[in-house]
């Protein structure tokens, strides 16, 4: 089976580029595959613990859900200092993370890489 | 397992982040060792990203430059689409280094790599 990366680079709310990010991991995991998601950027948000959209998809529970199937999700570091997102607050399963250390782990274990942003 | 990755940057420098995002991430993935090859690709108005004449202190912003010449510094490859940027700003000026090409060039630079990601 493959490996699939997929980096998201919006936020995870007021469109739904993150949406797809979880249909998309869905997917692949139904049909064995494994995935890496890595946020950059606006994408961090994605890792944010304890996020109520009301009536939108919970794409942080989601997200966490799929942890639980060996999904990986780690965000840009530097990116969540810049927007006051500190260790700890992320939702268990997920990682604060590098590019460095953690995408470059991605993307050379990855078959096929995804991009979302706008 | 990939072992090669183009880094296509189509945003101009400044007014969004995208540009320099695109370029830390390339240089992350040089320095990491665990990437062979990590390629930047300016395209369309990423171009932008290459002239000389950039003066991000007018906004206060970090340089789009001084991100691109540190992928230069590590003997990263950077290639430029220069048919786009002579569209956009015929006979400007560019950084050194960075390797013009054309879009039939491009187009096998970004055959060559095994993963593709955009800013």
């Amino acid at each position: 089976m493959g490996k699939m990366l997929i980096q998201t680079r919006s936020g995870t709310m007021m469109n739904m580029d993150n949406n797809v990010v979880t249909k998309l991991a869905r997917a692949a995991l139904d049909r064995g595959h494994e995935v890496m998601v890595f946020g950059y950027g606006e994408g961090v948000t994605a890792i944010k613990d304890g996020q109520d959209p009301r009536r939108f998809p919970n794409v942080g529970k989601i997200l966490q859900d799929y942890t639980q199937e060996g999904m990986l999700v780690t965000v840009c570091e530097t990116c969540c200092y810049a927007r006051g997102i500190k260790r700890g607050e992320e939702f268990p399963g997920s990682k604060i993370g590098s590019m460095t250390n953690d995408l470059s782990v991605f993307v050379s274990d990855a078959d096929r890489m995804v991009t979302i942003a706008r | 397992m990939a072992e090669s990755i183009v880094i296509i940057i189509n945003r101009g420098p400044y007014g969004t982040e995208e540009a320099f995002a695109g370029m830390r991430e390339a240089l992350a993935l040089m320095v990491s060792g665990l990437v062979d090859r990590a390629v930047t690709l300016l395209v369309g108005e990423g171009t932008l990203n290459a002239v000389m004449s950039q003066k991000p202190e007018a906004i206060s912003m970090p340089s789009n430059l001084a991100a691109l010449s540190d992928l230069l510094d590590m003997d990263g490859e950077v290639f430029m689409v220069l048919e786009d940027l002579e569209r956009i700003a015929p006979g400007t000026e560019v950084l050194e280094g960075v390797q013009p090409v054309n879009w039939s060039q491009a187009r096998e630079i970004i055959s060559s790599c095994q993963l593709v990601t955009t800013f």
